[in-house]
């Protein structure tokens, strides 16, 4: 127990280099907002204010729920799942009589969770998928309320595809072996995943406002394009491979996982944006300001995550 | 005793609860601080209403407020009515007769606020039923009593009537101003503070 507060990060450097990355590019990116509203005060900037002022909080929680011991990573992890559990349960509209159904998937995050951490992976994997994809629809069907079943029976397991199932991948990298000659390890991993999924939506989000002409899809997510979609790739890919003392892959690998997934996050990003226009919402809540909510942020990560984790899972372990 | 025994149970306990775990989203009412005294008129869907008006009391007011609970449910025993007083602080009235009014009229004079559900039993959830005239009444007794409007939503999605399981669900609290009742006359009242009520629920949910 006396190594819960021992930080550990700081006798590994690569990770402390990404700590000091991400904070550095929030400050030039605070202080270049700060000059510019002094040279141009008619301007107005306040929605990336906002939006970088929630960065800074999330960066600074996510770092601290890393630097301290790994188990409070978990227990951070299975928060941020269950709170995009609730905001999107909460928007699909569900039956009153689905409760009792919804309050085992609440049940299965911990569970979820916990295998994670004590690295069961065969159960771990088959939990979500196998086990509660065939008891939710049992709880539901001993309810005995037919009408508008199959639709509670999808979208539940659905919803806890993406928040639970999704998101926990980045739990397990905590949980790998560890691999001889690679010392980051799964933290290393952990801060790679994320920092690379979070700068690949800021980068599509800066190349689309600098250059965006043509449109990607307009009927989901009018403000995506391909000069931001492809410019987001290639600068991620680029970060990627610059940041690749994180993971233990090869060049060759480490291209071809880091193109990956700025494609995937992309991939989640309109998924997610195309459920919120089916149910006519712009953010999923109001949680992170200039953001939206929880799931506003993570949609992405609910992509790049297992994708991530199966690729150097099966690459390198 | 009782005063430290609220403060931690609402203040501290349900409070995080409430915002960390359940999703109910609201914020510290320390408007009310400004208030020497009021009337939280609010809508009522579920059990969960009272703990999450509770809750968003400043810590330092929540003994001074009573919420007005029916003695037929609540002080159904001897054991059950204690519990209620002591833990959730209660007022409790019975629902028939004419005493309810002068109760309530009795706990202002002590020096109480109260919370009032108008609508009476819990409904269906995200549904309203017809308000009581007793808040009217009890307002034209009590001159200068301010109500405060508040309005609750997805809080019957968390724990209805008739279920005594809490499933979290993404809900919110929000606050009206302090108002005082423009007219003396009862279906007046009654009719301005459903209109306020109304005017939460339409820009908040």
């Amino acid at each position: 127990m006396n190594n819960v507060f021992h930080l550990s990060i700081f006798q590994n450097n690569d990770s402390l280099f990404i700590v000091g990355l991400i904070f550095g590019i929030l400050s030039i990116a605070s202080l270049s907002f700060f000059i510019f509203e002094k040279i141009k005060p008619e301007t107005n900037i306040k929605e990336l204010k906002n939006c970088t002022k929630s960065w800074w909080v999330m960066s600074t929680m996510f770092v601290g729920a890393t630097v301290f011991s790994t188990k409070i990573s978990y227990v951070a992890i299975a928060f941020l799942s269950f709170v995009a559990f609730r905001e999107i349960y909460s928007l699909l509209g569900f039956r009153q009589s689905d409760r009792r159904a919804i309050f085992w998937a609440f049940v299965a995050i911990p569970i979820q969770y916990y295998l994670a951490y004590i690295g069961w992976y065969g159960f771990y994997i088959i939990f979500i998928p196998v086990v509660m994809f065939l008891f939710l629809p049992l709880r539901l069907v001993l309810k005995g309320e037919t009408k508008g079943i199959i639709q509670s029976m999808t979208t539940l397991q659905w919803i806890l595809m993406l928040t639970v199932f999704g998101i926990s991948h980045m739990a397990y990298l905590l949980s790998l072996p560890d691999l001889e000659g690679f010392s980051a390890g799964g933290r290393g991993l952990l801060l790679f995943l994320v920092f690379l999924t979070e700068i690949n939506d800021v980068m599509q989000f800066v190349w689309g406002k600098l250059f965006g002409k043509h449109k990607i899809i307009p009927k989901i997510s009018p403000n995506k394009t391909w000069e931001g979609f492809i410019g987001g790739v290639i600068s991620t890919t680029a970060i990627g491979y610059g940041l690749g003392f994180l993971t233990p892959l090869s060049t060759k690998y480490l291209l071809l996982v880091s193109f990956l997934v700025a494609i995937v996050g992309f991939v989640g990003d309109i998924v997610m944006s195309s459920i919120k226009r089916d149910i006519g919402v712009k953010d999923t809540g109001t949680t992170i300001p200039g953001h939206g909510g929880v799931l506003d942020r993570i949609d992405s990560l609910a992509y790049t995550a297992p994708v991530f984790f199966h690729l150097v899972y099966y690459i390198a372990y | 005793m009782q005063a430290l025994v609220l403060k931690i149970i609402y203040s501290g306990i349900i409070r995080n609860f409430l915002k960390l775990i359940v999703g109910v989203k609201f914020d510290k009412a320390t408007f009310l601080l400004q208030e020497k005294q009021f009337v939280i008129v609010a809508n009522h869907n579920s059990h969960i209403d009272t703990m999450a008006l509770m809750a968003s009391l400043p810590s330092s007011i929540v003994h001074k407020v009573k919420p007005v609970a029916a003695a037929d449910y609540f002080g159904k025993t001897k054991l059950k009515a204690w519990f209620s007083n002591y833990f959730i602080n209660t007022l409790l009235i019975s629902r028939k007769g004419g005493k309810a009014i002068h109760a309530m009229k009795k706990a202002l004079e002590d020096g109480y606020s109260l919370i009032i559900f108008p609508e009476g039993s819990r409904g269906e959830p995200d549904s309203e039923q017809q308000m009581k005239s007793g808040i009217a009444l009890l307002l034209s007794l009590c001159p200068g009593v301010k109500y405060v409007p508040a309005y609750m939503c997805g809080m019957g999605r968390i724990m209805p009537k008739g279920d005594g399981l809490i499933v979290p669900f993404s809900s919110t609290l929000v606050y009206g101003k302090p108002t005082l009742p423009n007219s003396d006359e009862i279906k007046e009242i009654l009719k301005q503070i459903k209109n306020d009520v109304d005017m939460l629920r339409k820009s908040h949910c």
